[in-house]
């Protein structure tokens, strides 16, 4: 029993101990509309191989009241990377460059799943904090939101006098 | 000189109305409120801003062909029934010169909404990607399908003499041309999502778009869907040649 219970718990901490994650930069601070880039860092600690792994992050909302899992393709970011190859104590750094969309406190990390374990493996997380951003006149916008309809409007009440002085 | 005394009339009695003006307010006001929004609305504003210029470019397209069909609509029909059709039978002009006159005031329809639509496609497009460009191609293409609906509906409208019936038909036929945007990408990538954007003229010209705003790819790629669109602007004018021919009281 004590020998199984051993066999069990090495087989657990060499999968978990044969890769490892880590994502950067561990904490963000940005504004609505940034692009910012997380890299993720895979590391193979073993003597082997590892060979087509999966590598993808994911991001949390954890602002109060609003916790849920977020759906990256809103956020432009490309979710998963297919790793060939990594060589015994190499390392693979895969790119998730995202897109702002929302404000509110998130977590992102990084999952890599090995098809030879049972056991995900996921990095630390990086705490990301997204401030709301007003804008109420980008590219000129206003003066031909509200001017086109109001030089319409004034051409339609020409039509209209118009009208009406031929109708008397 | 015929064509242009039936296109004159034609833009007096449609366009130059309170009623025919309103529309070009109303088309307006809405593109005033998307464009506000796709550019500060928190979450709209950060879409791509390609994006932005492609759904302004299809809500333009799609209303030049609704409007388009509602012209085409009552061309014919809308004569006969306030009996205006056999006065303008009797006087010295063919059937095909009155055709073509009326076409022609679609197409101003078509030309005064691009117009219109133009500063909203400045402003959200501005500082993007491939804003010319897709300006180009929403004059081209929106013309050929303005033309291609205008002359379906009024060949249908001559054929079937009825404003009603024309226009129901011509409703069905604007939701054949939507269904694009009533599948879902999954569904647009099947066979049958395939068959019908291959055969759909609206649906090419939206591909097209999404193609060269979205996607910056070069006319190699659009080829062959304008070829499919100006092949069935063939066919409508051709519709309606034939169905004007047989015109009668």
């Amino acid at each position: 029993m004590i020998f199984l219970a051993i066999t069990a718990n090495y087989a657990t901490a060499s999968a978990a101990d044969r890769i490892t994650a880590s994502i950067d930069p561990p904490i963000i601070q940005a504004n609505m509309g940034d692009k910012i880039t997380y890299v993720g860092t895979i590391t193979n600690n073993s003597d082997r191989a590892v060979t087509n792994i999966i590598a993808y992050i994911s991001l949390a909302n954890v602002t109060q009241g609003r916790e849920s899992p977020m759906d990256l393709e809103d956020w432009s970011a490309n979710k998963a990377i297919k790793v060939d190859t990594i060589p015994p104590h190499g390392t693979y750094k895969g790119q998730w460059p995202m897109r702002l969309i929302d404000s509110g406190s998130y977590v992102a990390y990084i999952t890599v799943v090995d098809k030879n374990d049972n056991t995900p493996i996921s990095s630390t997380m990086s705490r990301l904090e997204i401030k709301r951003v007003l804008r109420l006149n980008p590219n000129n916008v206003l003066p031909v939101a509200v001017g086109e309809p109001m030089i319409i409007g004034v051409i339609l009440t020409f039509i209209v006098i118009r009208r009406r002085k031929r109708i008397i | 000189m015929k064509i242009a005394y039936i296109m004159q009339k034609e833009i007096r009695e449609s366009i130059l109305t309170p009623k025919g003006f309103l529309w070009y307010a109303i088309t307006s006001m809405i593109l005033s409120v998307l464009s506000y929004l796709f550019l500060t609305n928190s979450e709209l504003s950060l879409l791509d801003q390609g994006q932005m210029l492609y759904m302004i470019m299809n809500f333009i397209t799609a209303l030049g062909i609704l409007i388009g069909l509602v012209f085409g609509a009552d061309a014919f029909a809308g004569e006969i029934e306030r009996g205006t059709l056999e006065a303008l039978l009797l006087s010295p002009i063919t059937k095909t010169e009155i055709a073509t006159g009326k076409l022609g005031a679609a197409l101003t329809n078509w030309g005064i909404l691009f117009a219109i639509s133009l500063p909203y496609l400045f402003v959200v497009g501005k500082g993007g990607q491939n804003l010319f460009v897709g300006i180009a191609y929403l004059a081209l293409l929106g013309t050929f399908l303005a033309i291609t609906f205008s002359a379906f509906s009024m060949g249908l409208s001559s054929r079937i003499k009825s404003v009603k019936n024309s226009l129901i038909i011509s409703f069905f036929i604007f939701l054949l041309a939507g269904s694009p945007i009533f599948l879902s990408a999954a569904q647009r990538g099947t066979w049958f999502g395939r068959i019908i954007d291959f055969i759909n003229p609206f649906a090419g010209a939206i591909n097209t778009f999404d193609s060269v705003v979205i996607d910056s790819q070069g006319f190699g790629y659009q080829a062959g869907r304008v070829a499919i669109i100006c092949g069935y602007t063939l066919l409508s004018l051709w519709f309606l040649k034939r169905s004007v021919s047989r015109l009668e009281m």
